[in-house]
């Protein structure tokens, strides 16, 4: 094959070495976003993507007072941050055009790695398979039962691995390989 | 130009900054209610004819229907009540505590809460005196903290007081509806 990492260029070593860096950059950063706003526990992506729909209370015939002692940690407990519908429809529409440029920048760099052909081509499908789970999770939480919070947890976790398995991959065959020229 | 402007405030819906925290809620409460040693959540949970008032008077429902004012005792003694109001803007929301007085006066006002994008404007209209121009105002008031700084600060500070202006107006009125009956 013309396209193999281990024997191209060093410029382009580089170059593919610079993207790894800046996308693996990225997901530390998108990593502590998901942190702060929705949590790697099922019961919080729950909360964040199906929250506000799932409650709909009835308003009382007559306003009703209830009074509960408070502690500063009552105070200090983070509030559960939401995500509604047009909020989700501007993070699909924002994130998923950006993942799939991540993802074909990634199968580029899997298509020169030397690999068996089926295991490309899983790559691949990971790549781009991933973030699908990952916002298909999100709406189907939304929509039919938080219990599909995992499909997003799961969608999330298979990105970040897809992305290790990758760069691990593509670093040690350009610069640790005996095979590299 | 009309379009233009839509666009414009649906452009800047569609770019809304992460929230950031400007002072948390345990230090809001401190300040607020200075000395209380106990507190207490009291949650008015709002009828719809009451809702609807509320909305009609300030344009403003509640999230879940629900008025939350937290009391501070010293002992036996009230120290006040303070309420958590958000604030929707086209750059996302602004969090005001406003804390009330034993008399029912306004103690303070406090952003607690904006966006990474609003936070300079929030610190500006702070450094500039926005919260002494709430002090003592009582419901029936009207905040007046824009149009006091409007000329002596930038424009988006003086915008950032109008957007603290409603959810002191919103504190106002559900005190002054709600508060005496939470009392009763």
């Amino acid at each position: 094959m013309l396209y193999d990492l281990r024997r191209a260029d060093v410029r382009i070593k580089w170059l593919v070495t610079c993207l790894l860096a800046t996308v693996g950059l990225s997901y530390v950063f998108g990593a502590l976003m998901v942190a702060l706003y929705a949590g790697f526990t099922p019961q919080r992506v729950a909360a964040t993507y199906a929250g506000a729909e799932m409650s709909m209370p009835m308003p009382p015939d007559t306003t009703v007072v209830v009074q509960h002692p408070m502690s500063m940690a009552d105070f200090a407990r983070p509030e559960v941050h939401t995500v509604d519908t047009d909020l989700l429809i501007q993070d699909t529409h924002v994130h998923v055009p950006m993942y799939g440029v991540i993802a074909a920048a990634l199968g580029v760099v899997v298509a020169g790695l030397s690999v068996r052909r089926g295991w490309a081509l899983g790559l691949i499908t990971l790549l781009f398979a991933a973030p699908w789970l990952d916002f298909a999770g999100m709406w189907l939480t939304k929509f039919l039962s938080p219990r599909f919070a995992i499909a997003t947890l799961v969608g999330g976790w298979a990105m970040g691995a897809g992305y290790l398995v990758v760069t691990a991959l593509a670093l040690y065959q350009m610069w640790w390989s005996h095979e590299r020229s | 130009m009309h379009l233009l402007m839509r666009a414009a405030a649906i452009a800047a819906l569609f770019h809304i900054t992460p929230a950031v925290v400007l002072v948390k809620r345990p230090d809001a409460v401190r300040a607020l209610l200075p000395g209380a040693d106990a507190y207490y959540a009291q949650e008015v949970h709002l009828s719809a004819t009451d809702a609807h008032h509320l909305h009609e008077t300030v344009d403003w429902s509640p999230d879940d229907g629900v008025l939350a004012f937290y009391t501070g005792n010293a002992g036996s003694t009230a120290v006040g009540a303070l309420e958590f109001v958000r604030v929707d803007t086209p750059h996302g929301p602004l969090e005001v505590a406003v804390g009330f007085s034993p008399q029912g006066r306004v103690r303070g006002v406090i952003v607690t809460k904006a966006t990474v994008e609003m936070k300079p404007w929030v610190l500006e209209a702070v450094a500039s005196g926005l919260p002494d121009r709430y002090r003592d105002l009582k419901p029936g008031d009207v905040p007046a903290g824009a149009a006091a700084l409007t000329g002596r600060t930038g424009n988006l500070a003086a915008y950032i007081a109008g957007q603290v202006d409603k959810g002191v107006a919103r504190a106002l009125a559900g005190y002054g509806a709600f508060y005496k009956h939470v009392g009763a």
